[in-house]
């Protein structure tokens, strides 16, 4: 059934980027017709070679095409300030995504004057410059958006919430303009078993998850400051494959878990024409509660701390190159030894073939094996990963 | 003598038509490249070109008499876009196309309609009363009322 939508879905988008004519988007129905709608999409195609160790997917060390992403949405102006939209989205990357089809957000928007809108649904999550916009391709120079503070295997966690949100936009006269956005809601995650986890995780929940961001446009033109703040709690009940016998009958072990966490960033981009430079510094608190131990240990609020700073400048219509740092430290109170560290030093080059499409290629330094995932290797513990890495990556996206 | 005196009438003369071709141009500036107009029965006069910026931007979707605010952009390789686009929103057109790539996966928003041709941004605005957009400075604005921009 997931093929037969996928077929579908990749059929939909190819047969779409064949009708589209040199324009920004395909308009269906004429501008005033209730009917009509601004429809848009994207494909991508990407290629991950790593050095030493596994890093987003499986066997990445040999290349993986495991790295594929398509979206199409919707836009339905409904009155002059009220809004629908729709967009589908389907992802490979290593275990996440499989090609299952789901809704990347939806929502009703209405826009009550400049500095006051209210969105419901399920809506992109405001979290630093670019999480709202972190699975678009063809909106940044960087294939990976620096991991510290986007990292890939939290996507689900961070991308988009379902609930509602408020936002605006005030000009301060000589001081700038405010843009804001808060919001509150859930997320809904597919609580699948990674291959090679030891739990199994049952009754999945997130009773709350709040947050703002709040964005300074300086007098200075192309200049703006951000602080952003995301609280949310996962419960969750897990098994473990070991067993305990209740009578005659084996039963899995289980544990109840609480994960309070609470993660801020603070921003600051300056665009100077064909200039960008941006910089963020994140700490992430993150608690671990538990009714059994065993099973599932507890821990106090352990600290992580991410930044990065980033470069990119437009060097011609067609060219654009970029570089970043980025480091992360998941535990503030303990730096030592390579599994307590991420330093990464990336450098992209991307070529706008044509306003259509695009091609990119990526090379990362990597000083440290925090950012790894010991599933994708074979179980292999952090600290006896290769310190030194590399990764290299070819990404091409369509789009219209 | 009379060979000097031939000579010295024939340059002031070509002097005197220099300088009236010189100055004769500076009295009859080239038109400007770009005219913003809007809606016959908009209130405004002159706009602040922040205003509008953030009006194309679509960050700001009201005008100040709370009609809404409809931009109209011409094509990305109309010359006449790219000279507003540098001036009015302080950027490229391809920065502005990786803005509007932003918003529009994001699910933010989306742009500004595209149209090929002058007339048809004049109709646009026309047609809505909070429309606003820009044409080449020689086009043929049909009644549309053309802003300063400060």
């Amino acid at each position: 059934m997931i093929a037969t939508k996928n077929q579908a879905i990749a059929a939909l988008a190819l047969a779409l980027c064949l009708v589209t004519s040199p324009a920004f988007a395909v308009d269906i129905g004429s501008e005033d017709s209730l009917a009509s709608v601004e429809l848009h999409g994207f494909v991508s195609q990407g290629f991950i070679f790593t050095k030493d160790n596994n890093y987003l997917a499986a066997d990445t060390t040999h290349g993986s095409f495991q790295f594929s992403e398509l979206g199409v949405n919707l836009t339905k102006n409904l009155t002059d300030r009220f809004r629908v939209g729709l967009q589908l989205f389907v992802q490979d990357l290593g275990p996440t995504g499989n090609y299952d089809v789901k809704a990347d957000w939806f929502y009703l928007d209405y826009r009550l004057a400049n500095w006051l809108g209210v969105r419901a649904g399920r809506v992109k999550i405001p979290f630093g410059l670019y999480n709202d916009s972190a699975d678009i391709d063809s909106a940044r120079v960087a294939v990976l958006l620096p991991q510290s503070v986007y990292p890939e295997e939290n996507r689900n966690f961070l991308l988009a919430q379902t609930g509602g949100e408020l936002y605006g936009y005030v000009r301060l006269g000589s001081v700038g303009a405010l843009d804001y956005r808060a919001y509150g809601g859930t997320i809904f995650i597919d609580t699948t078993a990674t291959s090679g986890s030891p739990y199994q995780v049952q009754n999945f929940n997130v009773p709350y998850l709040v947050g703002g961001r709040l964005v300074w446009e300086a007098p200075l033109e192309g200049l703006r400051f951000a602080g952003s703040l995301q609280a949310l709690r996962l419960d969750a009940t897990v098994l473990t494959s070991a067993m305990t016998t209740t009578g005659t009958t084996p039963i899995p072990l289980s544990a109840n878990i609480q994960i309070p966490a609470v993660l801020a960033v603070a921003s600051a981009e300056y665009v100077a024409g064909d200039l960008l430079l941006a910089a963020e510094y994140s700490r992430w608190y993150v608690g671990q509660d538990t009714s059994n131990a065993m099973v599932f240990p507890g821990s106090p609020t352990v600290i992580s701390e991410r930044a990065y700073g980033m470069l990119t400048y437009r060097a011609s219509k067609w060219l654009q190159p970029g570089v970043y740092y980025s480091v992360m430290f998941p535990n503030v109170d303990d730096r030592s030894g390579r599994q307590n560290m991420q330093h990464d030093v990336s450098t992209t080059l991307r070529f706008d073939i044509n306003p259509f499409w695009l091609v990119k290629a990526e090379a990362h330094y990597m000083m440290g094996t925090a950012g790894l995932d010991s599933t994708l290797n074979n179980g292999t513990p952090l600290s006896s990963l290769q310190q030194s890495w590399g990764v290299f990556l070819l990404k091409t996206t369509a789009y219209f | 003598m009379p060979a000097r005196l031939a000579i010295s009438a024939a340059l002031i003369i070509a002097l005197t038509a220099l300088c009236a071709t010189v100055f004769g141009q500076q009295h009859s500036p080239p038109p400007p490249p770009y005219q913003v107009i809007v809606h016959p029965r908009n209130a405004e006069v002159t706009v602040e070109r922040k205003f509008l910026e953030d009006a194309f931007l679509k960050k700001i979707t009201t005008w100040p008499n709370d009609d809404v605010i409809r931009p109209a952009d011409l094509a990305p390789d109309s010359p006449v876009r790219r000279a507003f686009t540098r001036d009015v929103l302080n950027r490229s057109v391809e920065a502005v196309k990786g803005y509007w790539q932003q918003r529009i996966f994001s699910g933010r928003d989306v742009p500004p309609p595209e149209f090929q041709q002058d007339e048809d941004v004049v109709q646009f605005v026309l047609k809505h009363e909070g429309g606003v957009g820009y044409v080449s400075g020689t086009a043929k604005i049909n009644g549309c009322k053309v802003l300063v921009v400060r």
